[in-house]
């Protein structure tokens, strides 16, 4: 039994928790967020109340799988905002996602969630808030980056063989 | 539904997910004593009040970007020689007469270093007052308005107004014609030079460069001459202003309405990282994501332009073919002709064949192992020369089919023997490593095969075997050198496997490494590396989907040809029933008696798996076109109508399976090295297995003739087809001709 399997289970059981709940009491109080600015933001260490017990959202939207990762640069600019920050997007719905409207050309959709992304300030926070929405997530770790020292003397050093470079610049 | 398994082995089943999700969010992909960075000293100064510790020799823009301090600028780019010459990242630095420019200034110890002062202002004020004294404002019209380094910078160091009149205007500059591919609109241009470092140091082209000083600098290719480099979409990317941009996208999307999505490319083995921009239901652009492991900040031309292929040739709707003519059917009437086709092809065992094409994705295969193997058939064949058989490596072992030094691991290498291929076209990315090495330590290259215009010199050994045996027996010069090196790299293409000779040279490299196992073959180093090209390879071999020896010698009366647009249309018999899936109306769907339509790579989250045994998910962008269905749940639900059902429903539990086949299936984004003696066994079971195989003599040749259109995809796309009229054919198509043009060529 691989380790999705148990997580799948894990889901089941506390899905069969929340029902529970739901028929006992209200009594059980739903974790409060918490946002510090510090990266240590607890992890729900009990199971949490999902929002959908409460928030009466669908219960389509639970079983959507969404994605909590950094995105990356844009490779056409060089500035670096927004870049600390984790998204949580949901994946496309197979066959109701998007299609071109016949009567405009424009692209309509039956998936309500197709056009939400929402920005966290770590990794912790977008998890956390996944597992209060009780969605489905995949951590996408971000690339770690490799940037030698640079150097504009590079430019001018020696090479004792054959020159390898004729530049241009 | 799919989360991140760990990277140790089998975990409690009890631990929290979202424990063992954040433990192990770093990716440690290969670290290894040898790939550790030297040694250096670390020097601590202050920027805006900040102590910042960087490495000795780091430019002071480092240093900045370090403490959080972002500096603009123009010309410096991460992956580029320093230039120094926009003058953009002027800072302060105490008891310094006058700002400084950040990129070309070391890092000093103890530096006092402000970015945020009235005078660094005031300076960059000034730098871009001159810059925009050039620069035309045609924002408007412009490909790159909203993404565009000088718009944003403008924003904050730009003046509202200009105090230069010029009576003759601003500067004009006449357009270059770099190709099908690249857009110029020099007006534009602020001299950066990025574009010529790239083409210079990383792409290879030297022919790209300056002429004139000052005001009359221009960029150009000195003659007219296009620029004909597989990298050459990079340039677009690192033009800081409008005035090199894409043609394919010119004028279709704006950035602000596009939705990116981060995926995976499937167009050859590297698996390179790029984040897919789609408007609607259409992928606009595709445009590379920074992942030093893999690509690094470029992709290949193929990558970035054959997106439009997408949108051509497409099966939407499932079809069956009547009398000779295919006639669109539902899925349900699909699933039943094949059922009929099966049962009136008198298939049994192992003349049901299943054929995986070059974009399978891994779910699928594995659903169609799975699915033959349940009727009772070993017969999963690939679709190369030669795939009707066992490979010769064996896919016992994963050393002998994958790259195992790693693509970054290629820059540590300090000799290299290309067997039979040509990175340049099978791995373009790769190549560039090759070439950045090349540049800047003392790497030398020897080539075996076809000769090939890569983008380093090389010394070439000869075409065939008997070179390779030479080399073997330590003949030639660069035989010696290969024997002197500290961390000597063989490049095997995947080429060798389909090649008569592939078992004579398989058993020479063998021996070779085992012999030569102290410095090919150590836990820090595995010199012996195979080069897929196509980006199925390695799954397959990964999951085993190879056919055994005995199902091989049965002749199919049932072909399932999964992506399989390569196939000698001579090898299919000709009673056979054939069913085509895929998403291309290419050669493969043009045998068949029923295609179904399948999801494209943007069009579907899947596992793939690159050359490195890189484990890496897709994410689908846009929707599948009409009634085409992701490829697995196609295997699955015919499965279910022929009568076996297979045991997944959703792609968790699927993923569970691939998990039972190989963990490293469901671990992203790392490479596993395979230990010396599981290499070391690799390698003698494979010499074994080899043993007395013939040479024939026929020259190696290299297996991608045309780099442009390798795949449905890219053979579907236009801008493709005007490529490879452009570069591989040489017409001169593309060219605006304006001398011929009765007006002027404006914008």
């Amino acid at each position: 039994m691989s380790l999705i399997r148990a997580s799948t289970q894990a889901f089941r059981q506390t899905i069969d928790l929340r029902t529970a709940v739901r028929a006992l009491s209200s009594e059980v109080k739903a974790p409060v967020e918490s946002r510090t600015e510090t990266a240590e933001v607890a992890i729900p260490t009990k199971d949490v109340l999902t929002a959908e017990v409460l928030s009466g959202a669908p219960t389509e939207l639970r079983h959507r799988p969404v994605r909590i990762y950094q995105p990356a640069r844009n490779t056409m600019q060089s500035g670096g905002a927004k870049m600390e920050r984790w998204r949580i997007d949901f994946d496309i719905l197979q066959g109701g996602g998007r299609w071109e409207n016949p009567l405009m050309g424009w692209a309509s959709s039956a998936d309500y969630m197709q056009g939400t992304r929402v920005s966290f300030k770590s990794k912790e926070d977008a998890i956390h808030f996944a597992e209060k929405q009780g969605w489905d997530y995949y951590v996408q770790p971000p690339p770690t980056k490799k940037i030698p020292p640079k150097n504009y003397a590079e430019n001018y050093v020696y090479k004792p063989n054959k020159l390898r470079i004729a530049r241009t610049k | 539904m799919l989360r991140l398994v760990s990277t140790a082995s089998r975990p409690a089943s009890s631990g929290r997910l979202s424990r063992v999700v954040c433990s192990n969010c770093v990716s440690t992909g290969r670290r290894t004593f040898a790939s550790s960075s030297a040694l250096r000293a670390d020097i601590t100064l202050t920027v805006d009040g900040k102590e910042v510790t960087v490495p000795q020799g780091s430019a002071l823009i480092q240093a900045c970007e370090a403490a959080g301090s972002p500096v603009p600028r123009f010309c410096y780019h991460d992956r580029l020689a320093i230039a120094g010459n926009c003058r953009m990242c002027l800072v302060e630095v105490e008891r310094s007469p006058k700002p400084v420019a950040s990129c070309a200034m070391p890092a000093m110890p103890g530096a006092k270093v402000f970015t945020n002062t009235p005078l660094v202002h005031e300076a960059r004020e000034g730098v871009m007052e001159f810059l925009l004294a050039n620069h035309p404002l045609d924002c408007p019209i412009c490909d790159q308005g909203g993404e565009c380094d000088l718009q944003d910078q403008s924003m904050r160091y730009g003046s509202d107004r200009s105090r230069f009149h010029e009576i003759t205007g601003k500067r004009a500059v006449e357009d270059k014609d770099l190709g099908p591919l690249v857009k110029t609109s020099m007006n534009r241009c602020i001299q950066c030079t990025r574009c010529v470092r790239f083409a210079n140091e990383v792409a290879g082209v030297e022919e790209l460069g300056t002429t004139g000083r000052g005001n009359d600098l221009q960029i150009g290719m000195y003659v007219e001459k296009t620029m004909d480099s597989e990298l050459s979409g990079n340039i677009v990317d690192l033009c800081p202003v409008g005035a090199l941009t894409s043609k394919p996208y010119a004028f279709h999307a704006r950035p602000w309405e596009l939705k990116n999505t981060e995926s995976i490319d499937v167009l050859d083995a590297v698996g390179s990282n790029i984040r897919v921009d789609s408007r609607g239901v259409q992928v606009m652009r595709i445009q590379p994501r920074t992942n030093d492991d893999v690509n690094e900040e470029w992709i290949s031309d193929k990558t970035r332009y054959a997106y439009d292929g997408l949108k051509f040739q497409r099966l939407t709707t499932p079809l069956v073919k009547q009398g000779d003519r295919f006639v669109s059917a539902s899925w349900h009437d699909a699933f039943t002709a094949i059922v009929s086709g099966l049962a009136s092809s008198g298939a049994k065992g192992d003349e049901i064949q299943a054929i995986a094409g070059h974009l399978a994705d891994t779910e699928s295969l594995v659903a169609l192992k799975d699915f033959t193997n349940r009727l009772g058939s070993d017969n999963t064949a690939l679709d190369q020369a030669g795939g009707y058989a066992p490979p010769v490596a064996g896919v016992d072992v994963r050393s002998n089919y994958l790259f195992n030094s790693t693509i970054p691991g290629v820059e540590q290498a300090d000799v290299i023997l290309l067997v039979g291929t040509n990175p340049r076209h099978e791995a373009a990315v790769l190549n560039s490593r090759i070439r950045k090495s090349w540049l800047h330590t003392g790497l030398e290259v020897g080539l075996i095969g076809e000769r090939a215009d890569t983008t380093y010199g090389y010394d070439y050994l000869g075409q065939d075997a008997k070179a390779l045996a030479d080399f073997v027996a330590g003949k030639g010069e660069f035989a010696k050198k290969f024997q002197a090196a500290k961390k000597p790299l063989i490049i095997v293409g995947s080429a060798i496997s389909e090649h008569a000779d592939g078992p004579a040279v398989y058993n020479a490299l063998a021996k070779f490494v085992e012999k030569n196992k102290s410095r090919l073959v150590t836990p820090e180093w595995n010199g012996f590396s195979v080069l897929q090209r196509v980006a199925s390879r390695a799954a397959a071999y990964e999951i085993g989907f190879v056919p055994t020896k005995k199902a091989a010698a049965v002749k199919p009366k049932f072909i399932y040809l999964l992506n399989a647009d390569e196939v000698d249309p001579k090898s299919i018999p000709k009673d056979a029933f054939v069913v085509y899936q895929g998403h291309h109306g290419d050669l493969g769907a043009s045998l068949a008696d029923v295609c179904l339509p399948a999801a494209a790579y943007t069009e579907k989250s899947t596992t793939w798996v690159n050359t490195e045994g890189r484990t890496q998910l897709g994410r689908a962008a846009v929707p599948p076109p009409g009634a085409s269905r992701e490829d697995w749940k196609i295997v699955r639900a015919l499965s279910e109508v022929v009568g076996s059902p297979l045991p997944y429903d959703d792609v968790v539990t699927l993923r569970d399976r691939m998990w039972e086949i190989s963990p490293t299936l469901v671990r992203y984004d790392t490479t596993e090295p395979t230990s010396v003696d599981v290499a070391l066994t690799g390698l003698k079971t494979l010499a074994a297995h080899t043993a007395g195989a013939k040479v024939t003599g026929v020259p190696f040749k290299k297996p991608v003739a045309n780099f442009y259109q390798t795949d449905p995809i890219s053979r579907a796309s236009v801008t493709m087809a005007q490529t490879t009229r452009a570069f591989v054919n040489g017409e001169r198509y593309g060219f605006s001709e304006s001398e011929k043009s009765s007006q002027a060529a404006f914008a």
